[in-house]
């Protein structure tokens, strides 16, 4: 009997030297293939599948009433010419980064703060992570009569000497306004599964560079980084998926104003679809979207080869 | 400035932060709770009331008979319920399989799945419906579940969870005879209580949130969610803010209630989980 | 003996039951949620379903944003109600596109459309019809008026009975008695636009463009022509107002959910809302408020923007059904004073300012005042892109009034888009 070593591989080399074990190694492949199953033909049918008909109907003039017509690519080329398309394409862009960068770096602190011993901790705790408990319809509603120009943001700048924004109303404040609103929203979430992350790094590492007397700012670059790595690239890549889909409160809150400076593309594309009976178009329009979170995943991916397939 | 002395300063500046962070993060809850025992007028006077002049425990009644909403809350705890169990359930399923198992269809598996994250419902809408027709489930509460019941966000959160538990109890499990589904059910799912934990709580705010599928799936009264309900209190020309916020803090109460739950779990979970290795 | 009884009398009732539901026919319904229409829809109903227990009708109704969404969705599966309501401004894009089951008079009990039309209020049909078939039957005529606060108008030394505005300019000089500053804060606005919703938008671009003799569209209705000197005119009337600084140029769709929370609470002085807004405001609020005629660039030429909800077939189900939906509607819309009494809207019967029990309302609730302006009132115009149209009409009236953008460029711009939108086949 061999003894069973560290790590799925070094195990499974030992046993494929012996051939009567070859089906305990399949058994073990095939497991995992059977465990990932259902959740796979769920989504199948119920998002891969849809996302197939999107792609198809992107070729088609459809006006979800009479059955479509095969136009090529002419959608694609109406949305290139079409200025509205370009605007709200790169308020998208603005948008998601402007959401996710920020919630990178300020999500980790909030994590990091959480994660040392203080006095309240769970109340402190509880008090940061409350948000995440609030429906997105209330959190429009709420931040919508904030940004009010007599609101509470406005209140307070008055105190501070600052005169009154018209915050969603002026075309260079409203995406700011709604950015802040994301980054608010999601902080709570993503500081969470960074706690969850930190919180699974074992003390010993810390205690062991300690006595070698290694300070706060070298125990977080030389440990907490790296081990932290596939939670940063998780928290990367989610928080710029759901940054991408967010449209209930630009639709809420500004109406896609002023002038369309807060016109993301879900809100575009759905607006293109259901209001204005372009089906194709919008499907298009969603391809696009598609390829562009597609390639950005992609380079986040490259980007911190790490976690990824291992 | 000493070293010392910088420590200080950061230390005060760290909880002044603390404290401001609480108050940004709490003051939309307060305005909530605050407007939902006003009077229609008061929730928009200016300078803003923290404490509203009489207390309108009022609204309440009110504002939840302005539709059937204690069947509108009832189904939208079916459906959250519901979706979240599967939710928990088939991701971990697929976190687990994806995290600890190579087979040769993986990397398409974990591709197809990523690519389920990138669109949202809005594009996939009429597609999406015409499934679901198929099945057959239109205008019942099972057309609402179902397509919701798996997020592929939770089966990336459980495979990056699973991914960092030690193989060495999966392999003691397996010499000692367990199936592979008794070990995902007696080792793999106990050690995951933190990320199970976060998980239901996202999906369970997620699908109680649930506007656009509920709505354009469910067309009798008797079938609408509490997210339906609310935005039927917009009327043409009002909006009875104060007793949408009043609807909005009832709402909460059981994200609020689970929140508080599974918070203890998480910090419990979260200290059993020295892995020591 | 007791127990046979108690048997026989519960399978009886079972059989009832299940004899009933076997035969039962439900007619579903759906409309958009409105409070006051919604509840008279359900006492209706509750008659109807009285007396025809086995045809009940099943009554939805949804959010009026979504609403549409849902119905175009709906429509496009075949699984929409046998009846529903639409908005006039809707149609085209509807009966373009062969989802509304043509209307029979015939099976409402007239001759023809031409008999028909002769028991409607002249041109009320015509937002409904389509290369010469009727699609809808309104049970809904509304209007938009301008509604003045008595209060406001005696303090500020003004006869609301004489003074009130009739003209464009009238409600600027007006104005600048009414607006109330606090230091550089407006504290109470003289006068405003709703700004919350791009349709509305549409229905007071769409009337002041008229009023100076222009239209949005050109007569094929393929071209845009909203940047004509009519409409840069009309557009300066809408920037007008902030410019004078009687309207508070930070109200927008950002502040104003809804346009009619304002006029109630006293935050304006003047305000163009339609007839229904009687009904929502309630006897207490309209104590203070008088409504006045729309305001007319040429008061000898007046035009103001009517618009109405109807009740539309569902083209995919059997003859059969379609002519007991016909039934129902000639049901529901049998009482046009029951509607105007529960909605506050006017209905557009020909005879309806005749009818007995009406002038009291004349007297207390402006009908008079409603039917003036319906009498000058046109539809918006008709299109299938109506919904883009009005995007751009509104995103070219955020350029002028939150910006200062100039009208005539603003409307180039929208133009543009407009006529990108129309050249989709």
């Amino acid at each position: 009997m061999q003894s069973v070593g560290p790590g799925t591989l070094a195990s499974e080399r030992r046993w494929a030297v012996w051939p009567g074990r070859m089906s305990i190694r399949s058994r073990l492949r095939w497991a995992g293939f059977f465990f990932v199953l259902p959740a796979l033909l769920h989504l199948l049918i119920f998002k891969f599948y849809p996302l197939l008909e999107a792609f198809r109907l992107s070729f088609y003039r459809y006006d979800l009433m009479s059955p479509p017509v095969f136009t090529g690519l002419a959608n694609y080329q109406a949305l290139w010419d079409n200025p509205l398309f370009h605007q709200s394409f790169w308020v998208s862009v603005k948008y998601m980064l402007g959401v996710s960068v920020p919630e990178w770096f300020l999500a980790l602190g909030l994590a990091l703060l959480l994660n040392r011993a203080m006095p309240g901790r769970s109340v402190i705790r509880l008090a940061y992570f409350f948000p995440i408990a609030m429906s997105q319809i209330v959190v429009a509603m709420v931040w919508k009569f904030m940004y009010h120009p007599h609101g509470l943001v406005n209140t307070l700048l008055e105190v501070f000497g600052v005169g009154r924004i018209n915050w969603l109303s002026t075309e260079e404040t409203a995406l700011a306004s709604l950015i802040a609103i994301g980054i608010w929203r999601g902080i709570p979430l993503f500081g969470v599964i960074y706690l969850a992350g930190l919180q699974s790094i074992p003390k010993d590492y810390y205690e062991a560079a300690m006595m070698d007397g290694a300070g706060p700012v070298r125990r977080f670059i030389h440990i907490t980084i790296p081990l932290l790595l596939p939670t940063i690239l998780f928290v990367m890549v989610i928080s710029l998926l759901s940054a991408v889909k967010v449209f209930l409160n630009p639709l809420v809150m500004t109406g896609g104003g002023p002038n369309g400076t807060t016109k993301v593309l879900p809100y575009y594309i759905y607006q293109t679809g259901f209001a204005y009976f372009r089906m194709g178009e919008a499907a298009a329009a969603s391809m696009v979207l598609f390829v562009l979170v597609f390639v950005l995943t992609l380079i986040l991916l490259r980007l911190l080869r790490q976690g990824d397939v291992k | 400035m000493s070293k010392k002395q910088l420590i200080r300063w950061g230390g005060w500046s760290i909880t002044l932060l603390t404290i401001l962070g609480i108050g940004v993060t709490l003051l939309p809850y307060f305005w909530m709770v605050s407007s939902s025992l006003k009077t229609g007028q008061e929730v928009f006077e200016l300078p803003i009331r923290w404490i509203p002049r009489d207390l309108q425990w009022v609204n309440f009644p009110a504002a939840l008979s302005r539709g059937s909403f204690g069947i509108y809350f009832a189904n939208s705890g079916i459906v959250s319920v519901l979706v979240t169990a599967a939710n928990v359930l088939f991701c971990s399923l697929a976190g687990y399989g994806l995290a600890k198992f190579r087979f040769p269809l993986r990397d398409f598996c974990f591709r197809t799945i990523l690519c389920t994250l990138m669109l949202p419902l809005e594009i996939v809408l009429v597609p999406t419906f015409l499934v679901v027709q198929q099945l057959g489930m239109v205008n019942s509460l099972t057309g609402i579940i179902v397509p919701l019941a798996v997020d592929a966000f939770g089966i990336f959160l459980m495979r990056q969870y699973i991914r960092d538990l030690p193989d060495s109890l999966i392999e003691a499990a397996r010499l000692d005879g367990c199936s592979e589904f008794g070990i995902f059910w007696r080792i793999i799912l106990p050690n995951c209580k933190p990320a199970l934990g976060a998980l239901a709580l996202l999906s369970f705010r997620d699908s109680w949130d649930q506007f656009l599928w509920p709505f354009i799936i469910a067309s009798n009264d008797a079938l609408k969610t509490f997210p339906l309900g609310l935005a039927q209190m917009e009327g043409i020309d009002s909006t009875a803010y104060h007793e949408i916020m009043a609807l909005a803090v009832i709402g909460m109460i059981p994200m609020a209630i689970l929140f508080l739950f599974f918070q203890r779990a998480f910090v419990r979970g979260i200290a059993l989980s020295g892995l020591k290795e | 003996m007791k127990r046979h009884l108690v048997a026989r009398l519960s399978i009886g009732l079972a059989a009832a039951l299940l004899g009933a539901s076997a035969l039962a026919q439900p007619i579903t319904w759906w409309e958009h949620s409105n409070p006051p229409h919604n509840n008279y829809s359900k006492e209706l109903i509750a008659d109807w379903n009285a007396k025809n227990p086995k045809t009940p009708v099943q009554y939805e109704f949804f959010a009026m944003t979504p609403y549409f969404q849902k119905l175009t969705a709906a429509l496009s599966t075949r699984s929409a109600a046998d009846m529903f309501t639409v908005i006039d401004t809707l149609m085209p894009s509807y009966t373009t596109k062969n989802t509304l089951a043509p209307i029979h008079p015939e099976w409402l009990g007239y001759k023809n459309l031409d008999d028909m039309k002769t028991h409607y209020l002249p041109g009320s049909l015509d937002g409904y019809i389509y290369q010469g078939k009727l699609y809808g039957v309104p049970m809904i005529a509304a209007v938009f008026s301008l509604y003045i606060n008595r209060k406001h108008f005696i303090e500020a030394g003004l006869d609301p009975d004489k003074d009130y505005p009739r003209t464009w300019d009238d409600i600027g000089r007006i104005g600048k008695k009414l607006v109330k500053m606090d230091g550089s804060k407006m504290t109470r606005e003289a006068f405003d636009f709703a700004m919350h919703s791009s349709t509305w938008t549409m229905w007071y671009f769409n009337s002041i463009i008229r009023q100076y003799g222009g239209e949005v569209l050109d007569a094929s209705g393929k071209k845009c022509t909203a940047n004509s000197e009519a409409g840069v005119n009309a557009m300066k009337v809408r920037a007008m107002f902030v410019q004078e600084k009687i309207s508070d140029p930070t109200v927008s769709f950002a502040t104003n959910a809804l346009p009619a929370d304002d006029l109630p609470k006293g935050q304006v002085s003047m305000f163009i809302t339609h007839a229904g807004s009687v009904a929502q405001f309630g006897p207490e609020v309209m104590k203070d408020l008088k409504v006045v005629p729309y305001p007319q660039v040429n008061p000898q030429k007046p035009v103001s923007p009517v618009y109405g909800f109807a009740l539309a077939v569902n083209p995919q189900i059997p003859e059969a059904k379609q002519k007991l939906v016909h039934d129902l509607i000639k049901f529901v819309v049998k009482d046009p004073k029951g509607w105007y009494e529960k909605t506050a809207y006017p209905y557009p019967a020909s005879n309806f300012l005749t009818l007995p029990g009406i002038e009291d309302a004349r007297k207390t609730r402006y009908l008079d005042v409603f039917m003036q302006d319906i009498r000058g009132g046109r539809f918006v115009q008709r299109s299938p892109q109506i919904l883009e149209i009005n995007e751009a009409i509104h995103r070219a009236m955020e350029r002028v009034v939150l910006k200062g953008e100039n009208p005539k460029a603003s409307l180039d711009q929208g133009c543009k888009e407009i006529d990108t939108a129309l050249a989709q086949p």
